[in-house]
């Protein structure tokens, strides 16, 4: 089916396999079409119906409340049915040639770990392999469960074969139930990908701020995984400050203290104890790792002053805790905004 | 223009922002910085999102969403944000805010940092026009006489002839400036088709005259090159393809 996307500047002309979201269908045609989450949530997909029609896969998506009026759409959760034209109210252009091309791609649900009482890791054996920058997420659709939901690799590799993510048990959160709940080693999973801005490349030569909450942690450790590989801590520093609400609640803490041996002396971790002061055998479990007291902006921001000079910033996790940093970021630290990066989930 | 009340100064928090309504129903936010007040729209250029939710430091105004940032000075973008804001004139009387409406000329970058003196002659050339929707601006070939300044409304472009078109942008801002190649040498016809898609108005200039007006104030006319500049390369822009 043909569709044609009229941006600000020109339209775009693509097309799209029967049931294919329009969003993925442009995005592999390498048109770099407005999307932050790609899930059905954020809204920043929202376009315009001009002519034809759609078939939306998830009326309930919570995005839609970002539509007004019948005739706007989310691109990430709507089909084509027939040729359709759309209009989208920004500039559109083609994607960057130096970024890792999105496509579909399926995968193998490999083996799931429980890291703490309510996260899980999962690990996809894919069918092809896959290129993705650190920092970027999949949309993973698994058996039974209406849309695709947005992971971000935890791993860093070249031609990946295995992705590695990181989900948070949520009630009535149909694919977080799913794997929860025993999933079968070997169901089928439906992937689209990579998707995402908040990438990290070592030419960057940039100090790295990673402030993150709960399983936002996830995104953070592939950078740090391609940090690591490419030694780029021999020239920079890095600050890792991770959110969680008891020493419970942590996990990776083994896999952050093997990071900081390749580098010593320039990677701080510190994780934040939102809930609960300091256990005593926190620092005994894990003697390069800082623990404090506290909401991991605030945590951050104590510990940062004066620190900020060649500063990228990266955030991840719950929405209220990325807002909390960007504003002492932005206001109080001065840093410029193309230095705080984060993609957008709510 | 008539002005109108939005606000007593006391409702805005010092070197803080309010959203505020004013007689008439314009939804505006105001800023305080020091003794000055600034006026700006209340909603994102860029999707949506009030701004009065954003960040100010009694500066900058930052939409908290996806961090676009503007002088609450001039409304002029700063860093990631790809427009400006649409600024508001403020007259305070005692304790009271009043605006008044500003024309689609000191509203749209082009002209952004011009003299007052060359806004007010830009400004005596326009003529207002109304398009009703599906009315034509102009066709390929048509003589490149004239640019357009939009007032309100939304414009089509259409590149390529008669069956064979394709859609190529369109505009939708307040003080958004199309057909430019009037103010190009060289470029004595249009390369597209312009189509009012809603009641549209907007203000038509002749070219010639306004380069002559520019060439008379040419720090004002140099400012206004190089925006017009930038404004083509954004058209013509693959970003990555350097």
């Amino acid at each position: 089916m043909r569709v044609q996307v009229n941006a600000r500047n020109r339209a775009y002309e693509f097309e799209a396999e029967p049931g294919e979201k329009i969003l993925f269908a442009g995005l592999r045609a390498n048109i770099d079409l407005p999307y932050e989450c790609a899930t059905g949530t954020c809204g920043t997909c929202k376009a315009r119906l001009v002519d034809g029609r759609t078939e939306d896969a998830w009326p309930d998506a919570s995005g839609r409340k970002y539509l007004k009026g019948a005739g706007e759409f989310l691109m990430c959760q709507c089909a084509p049915a027939g040729d359709v034209v759309a209009e989208v109210g920004s500039f559109v252009y083609a994607t960057d040639p130096g970024a890792c091309p999105a496509g579909p791609v399926q995968g193998v649900l490999a083996a799931t770990r429980r890291l703490t009482h309510d996260v899980l890791a999962f690990d996809v054996e894919l069918d092809r392999a896959l290129d993705f920058d650190a920092g970027q997420f999949m949309a993973v659709a698994t058996p039974g469960v209406t849309g695709f939901r947005g992971y971000s690799m935890v791993n860093f590799a070249r031609q990946a074969r295995r992705l590695e993510f990181v989900v948070k048990k949520k009630p009535g959160g149909g694919v977080s139930e799913w794997l929860f709940g025993g999933a079968a080693a070997g169901a089928r999973l439906q992937l689209f990908g990579p998707l995402g801005k908040a990438t990290f490349h070592p030419s960057l030569a940039k100090n790295v701020l990673c402030i993150a909450g709960g399983s936002g942690i996830a995104g953070m450790m592939s950078i740090l995984a391609r940090a690591a590989q490419e030694g780029y801590f021999g020239q920079h520093r890095g600050y890792v400050f991770f959110g969680v609400r008891t020493l419970n609640d942590a996990f990776y803490l083994d896999e952050l203290a093997a990071l900081q041996r390749t580098c010593p002396d320039r990677l701080d971790v510190t994780v934040a104890l939102s809930d609960e002061d300091v256990p005593a055998a926190a620092s005994e479990g894990h003697p390069t790792l800082r623990f404090a007291r506290g909401m991991v902006h605030e945590v951050a921001k104590q510990a940062m002053q004066g620190k900020y000079q060649n500063v990228r910033a990266y955030l991840a996790g719950p929405p209220p805790a990325v807002d909390s940093a960007i504003r002492f970021l932005l206001l109080e630290a001065r840093l410029t905004a193309d230095n705080i990066r984060y993609d957008k989930f709510s | 223009m008539a002005k109108q009340f939005v606000c007593r100064t006391g409702d805005i928090p010092a070197n803080g922002m309010k959203e505020c309504e004013a007689d008439g129903g314009l939804k505006l936010v105001v800023a305080n910085s020091g003794a000055d007040y600034f006026a700006f729209q209340a909603i994102c250029p860029h999707q949506e999102v009030p701004l009065c939710e954003g960040l100010y430091d009694g500066a900058v105004v930052t939409c908290h969403m996806h961090l676009w940032q503007w002088d609450v000075r001039s409304g002029a973008p700063i860093g990631l944000a790809e427009a400006p804001l649409e600024r508001y004139d403020l007259s305070v009387e005692g304790d009271s805010i009043y605006v008044e409406s500003k024309s689609a000329i000191d509203v749209g970058t082009l002209f952004a940092g011009a003299s007052e003196a060359t806004l007010a002659q830009l400004a005596a050339l326009a003529r207002r026009e109304t398009y009703p929707p599906g009315a034509v601006v102009y066709r390929v070939g048509d003589p490149a006489d004239d640019f357009f300044v939009l007032d309100s409304g939304h414009v089509e472009f259409q590149i390529g002839r008669d069956e064979r078109t394709s859609p190529a942008g369109f505009m939708l801002r307040k003080g958004e400036v199309f057909g430019w190649a009037a103010l190009l040498e060289g470029h004595p016809r249009r390369i597209a088709n312009a189509r009012a898609l809603e009641e549209s108005a907007l203000l038509r200039i002749n070219g010639t005259e306004a380069l002559r007006v520019l060439e008379a104030d040419p720090q004002s006319g140099f400012l206004v090159m190089r925006r017009l500049s930038a404004l083509i390369a954004r058209y013509l822009a693959e970003p990555g393809a350097k």
